[in-house]
């Protein structure tokens, strides 16, 4: 197809929060310093399961620290998570608990004039617990004679008992599952395990809160949503929405870790209250390691495929490990069913879904929200059907992915939606020729100690939630666009940027629509008092959904802008057009074809202002009624040393169909990113959990918890990443999502390289080096035996 | 508590502060010379957020006492240019697409121009070793190599 061209979409240009990042100047939450301000320190449980019985706080006191207990704390129960409609909202927790459910849960915090007399007045706190029985692995939990985390919570304003800690259960069915699989020619099924992985965002969790004398109170939180922020608080602490205030601040990477009002923000807020002081709380890095984690998943999965490898059934049940708290577990399992069954075409499919308390740290979204452990699953258990029907993998999905025309279930089964564009076959022929798939051998063709293989990966991420009628989930944004009177132009919008460009898109979107030029675009700082409700900048949804209620803002306000010049120039508004000067650095407004019929956009919005004919402006709140999917495809080589159990990514093409691409090189950011963390989830990444004390085997240090880093990151001048080319015709001058969907297929093409390199397959993630030797071993040992 | 007067420059700046014996350079730059370009990922010595110039070689601050400080030349990330006259390292991040979230900026910034101080032209396998212990979650590296590569011939050891 031919792309349309733009002035400032898909073209490169130097981001714009670039300098503040290169020089320092960029100040995040734990870099907000105010005055008067205290710190603070939280105390946090050494038991996986403990009633706080008393928490004497007379010697900190007198140390002059100001002391929380759960005594001072509103009683009133919440989730940290608030996207869901209230009635689908589990509620479990308060500020602090008298129960504590997990190693490095909060039970007791204090501020004082020094982060180092905070840390003396924490010591002088003296708590006695009783300690309770504790229970970390799920299918444990589950038995009727396993500890009990909750006897209820709520579920919206109603009591729901828990039985047997399981959180809570989904199940979907479409046609009849048992009947395809006995109409098919081959059934394969395996179970498939992937880790608690850390989010390892490289800014810890923080917040700055200060009591205003109204009564309300200001803060500045790492978040992705300061609305929920602002309306969480508002309810947990009784105050009005108009007299608090959340600011929106740069965030040091997110990957979900703040897609909820973070915990700490809400102890820090009650701290505030009570000291009538501005007050700091910055976890340590230890406290994040116990603050959240991915979602763990076991999955087993099932599929029934005709002869010429045409997919007739599916079926998935999973168990997921939740820890201590259930943040989003029920969106949660209706996104795994949506992703289950959106990737490929299956008439008969039956989804089963249980969400267990443990006593671990809580599991929250993590990039991709169980996606990149459903898709590890399914294309998986895809190159085993294409091994055991002797057919290329690429056939196989070719034969069944979900494309252009078809409903799919987007984020579960209130979220569905048409495709509308595609790049699906174009990824993977081209994905197909990069890597030098016809090369690739089997794995009976390879000797010696290093064994290279070469894997294919598939998956997808919604754009946002959006859909015809609203759903269990809240999805809408809202954006608003002024021209200034020297010809600049304003957007405000409550987005947040977690690094990948997400409102320098924004200003290129509101640069083409107004046809000023992007050098005089701004994203104007923002908080709650300010903007507009939007939902969080999560989901893959930013340039979607954000962008799209920017693009109807900036054409709205361009309306009345040249209604404005249309009275100077003596023409028909409709018959003017603006384009981009940049010499000028102005916007100028023309009418086609007619010499003398121009002026800038600044002299309009001048002569606006003087003649108080108003300004040029516009709010709006949009919902997408769609959430196309941005589909991904990996391509993965990697090299296992047989001797070591070390495997080794060596090459890789990464490509997203994400419709109109509008930051290029920030986009392949994206996919170069969403890679390495995906390699990460397959090869390294996990938290283990010590089963005698319930703390985490690596201490709170993230050299025992490790991430890879440049060196062991192989990757640099092998890999590759590019675009398809589609349009997607509901997006924003045809934008999909990139964000999500960059790592969701790297596991299951990284677990299809390694089967190709040794004939071998691994099903639980991460591969090890330890894990995979001694698999390797006892596979010779069976080969000579045999 | 017991303090010590500890003198350093800080970006060229001669600066006198009192600490404590235990007190690291990281918390002593932060807290009490306001120097937020200088992060804390970990405290650590994991990550290599906090990581400033030393008499011109890259440290963990967080594993630096304050005053080992004393009497010695501090840079920061915010020593090494800014807005009007960005160093070339600074002015490469922007350009080749380095920084997404940009918390492990400052601290990959500073090891790179330590490096290229020793090591002119370094190959992308030097420079992954130079840079392996800063840690980055958001961009897998690629744009960072590609970014010190492209930085190295047009530094030179006095900028
Ligand atoms: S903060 Fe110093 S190495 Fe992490
Ligand atoms: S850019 Fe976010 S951690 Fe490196």
């Amino acid at each position: 197809m031919v792309r349309k061209t733009y002035s400032t979409i898909g073209r490169t240009t130097r981001r714009k929060d670039g300098v503040s990042k290169v020089t320092g100047r960029e100040i995040f939450a734990s870099d907000v310093v105010l005055p008067q301000m205290l710190h603070a320190r939280v105390l946090r449980s050494p038991y996986p399961h403990a009633r706080v019985v008393s928490i004497a706080t007379a010697e900190a006191e007198a140390m002059g620290a100001v002391c929380l207990t759960p005594s001072d704390c509103p009683a009133w129960l919440y989730n940290e998570r608030q996207v869901s409609i209230p009635e689908k909202t589990y509620r479990d927790r308060t500020v602090l608990p008298e129960t504590a459910r997990h190693v490095g849960e909060g039970i007791a915090a204090v501020a004082a004039k020094t982060e180092a007399l905070a840390e003396q007045a924490l010591g002088q706190l003296a708590v006695t617990y009783e300690p309770l029985p504790s229970v970390f692995d799920p299918w444990e939990a589950m038995a009727p004679e396993a500890p009990r985390l909750y006897k209820d919570i709520f579920l919206g304003d109603v009591v729901l008992p828990i039985e047997r800690n399981i959180a809570c259960f989904r199940e979907m069915r479409e046609g009849e599952v048992e009947q395809g699989f006995r109409e098919s020619d081959v059934v394969v099924e395996q179970e498939f395990r992937t880790g608690r992985v850390y989010h390892h965002q490289m800014e810890t969790k923080g917040v700055v809160c200060r009591p205003e004398p109204d009564g309300g109170i200001s803060v500045w939180p790492t978040a992705q949503s300061i609305h929920n922020v602002r309306q969480l608080l508002g309810r947990i602490f009784n105050i009005p929405l108009s007299k608090i205030n959340v600011h929106r601040i740069p965030i040091g990477g997110s990957f979900g870790s703040s897609i909820q009002m973070n915990t700490c923000i809400a102890i820090c807020a009650a701290l505030a209250l009570k000291a009538g002081r501005p007050v700091r709380l910055v976890l340590t890095r230890e406290e994040d390691l116990y603050d959240h984690c991915k979602y763990p998943s076991l999955i087993r999965l099932k599929f029934g495929v005709k002869k010429d490898g045409a997919i007739v059934a599916g079926e998935m049940t999973t168990v997921v490990d939740i820890g201590a708290h259930n943040i989003q577990a029920y969106p949660l399992l209706g996104c795994m069913a949506g992703w289950f069954v959106s990737l490929y075409r299956m008439p008969h499919m039956h989804f089963q879904g249980t969400a267990v308390y443990t006593n671990k740290a809580p599991a929250c979204a993590m990039q991709g929200y169980g996606n990149p452990q459903v898709s590890f699953a399914v294309e998986s258990l895809i190159d085993v059907i294409a091994e055991r029907l002797n057919m290329d993998p690429i056939d196989v999905r070719l034969k069944n992915y979900v494309g252009l025309g078809e409903t799919f279930w987007g984020q579960g089964p209130t979220v569905r939606s048409v495709i509308r564009s595609c790049g699906v076959e174009e990824m993977l022929q081209k994905g197909k020729d990069l890597i030098g798939w016809e090369s690739r051998n089997r794995p009976e063709a390879r000797s010696g100690r290093f064994r290279r293989g070469i894997g294919v990966g598939r998956s997808f991420h919604t754009s946002g939630t959006g859909a015809p009628m609203s759903g269990e989930v809240i999805d809408y944004s809202t954006a608003l666009v002024k021209f200034n009177e020297d010809g600049s132009v304003d957007c405000l919008t409550p987005l947040m940027c977690h690094g990948g460009g997400t409102l320098e898109a924004l200003t290129k979107i509101v640069s083409e629509e107004t046809g000023v030029p992007l050098s005089k675009v701004e994203i104007s700082p923002a908080d709650t008092r300010s903007t507009g409700y939007d939902v969080c900048t999560h989901a893959t949804r930013g340039v979607y959904c954000g962008g799209a209620s920017a693009r109807r803002a900036a054409q709205q306000a361009r309306g009345i802008l040249l209604q404005f010049a249309s009275r100077i120039l003596e023409v028909n508004p409709e018959a003017l057009k603006i384009r981009p000067d940049e010499d000028l650095g102005q916007g100028v407004i023309y009418l086609e074809g007619a010499k003398g019929k121009s002026i800038t956009v600044g002299e309009v919005a001048k002569t606006a202002q003087i003649k108080s004919w108003g300004t040029a402006i516009a709010v709006v709140s949009h919902r997408q009624v769609n959430c196309p999917p941005c589909f991904v495809t990996n391509f993965i080589e990697v090299e296992v040393d047989t001797e070591t159990g070390r495997i080794r990514p060596v090459r890789a093409v990464a490509a997203v169909d994400a419709g109109t691409v509008i930051n290029p090189d920030l986009a392949a950011g994206q996919l170069e990113g969403g890679l390495c963390r995906g390699i990460g989830l397959a090869l390294l990444e996990d938290t283990d959990y010590d089963p005698r004390s319930g703390a985490l085997t690596c201490g709170g240090n993230i050299t025992d918890c490790k991430i890879f880093t440049a060196l062991e990151m192989p990757l640099t001048e092998d890999v590759a990443t590019f675009f398809a080319e589609t349009e997607e015709p509901s997006g924003p001058f045809g934008a999909k999502g990139v964000g999500e969907a960059a790592n969701n297929c790297t596991a299951g093409a990284v677990a299809n390289a390694v089967a190709n390199a040794l004939g071998l397959r691994f099903t639980d993630a991460p591969m090890l080096p330890e894990k995979v030797l001694a698999r390797w071993t006892d596979y010779l040992r069976e080969k000579r035996g045999a | 508590m017991t303090t010590y007067p500890v003198r350093f420059l800080l970006n060229g700046t001669p600066v006198e502060v009192d600490v404590a014996a235990q007190d690291t350079l990281l918390e002593t730059l932060r807290n009490k010379l306001w120097a937020t370009e200088v992060k804390n990922g970990c405290g650590k010595g994991d990550c290599g957020c906090c990581a400033v110039l030393l008499d011109g070689r890259a440290v963990n601050s967080c594993l630096t006492l304050a005053v080992q400080a004393n009497g010695k030349e501090v840079v920061t990330v915010k020593g090494l240019g800014n807005e009007d006259d960005p160093h070339p390292l600074q002015e490469s991040f922007i350009r080749k697409g380095a920084i997404q979230c940009g918390f492990c900026t400052a601290g990959m910034i500073v090891s790179a121009k330590s490096l290229l101080d020793e090591n002119p032209r370094p190959s992308p396998d030097e420079i992954r070793e130079a840079v392996s212990g800063n840690l980055c979650r958001c961009t897998g590296y690629k744009k960072i190599i590609e970014a010190i590569s492209d930085a190295a011939p047009k530094c030179s050891p006095s900028d």
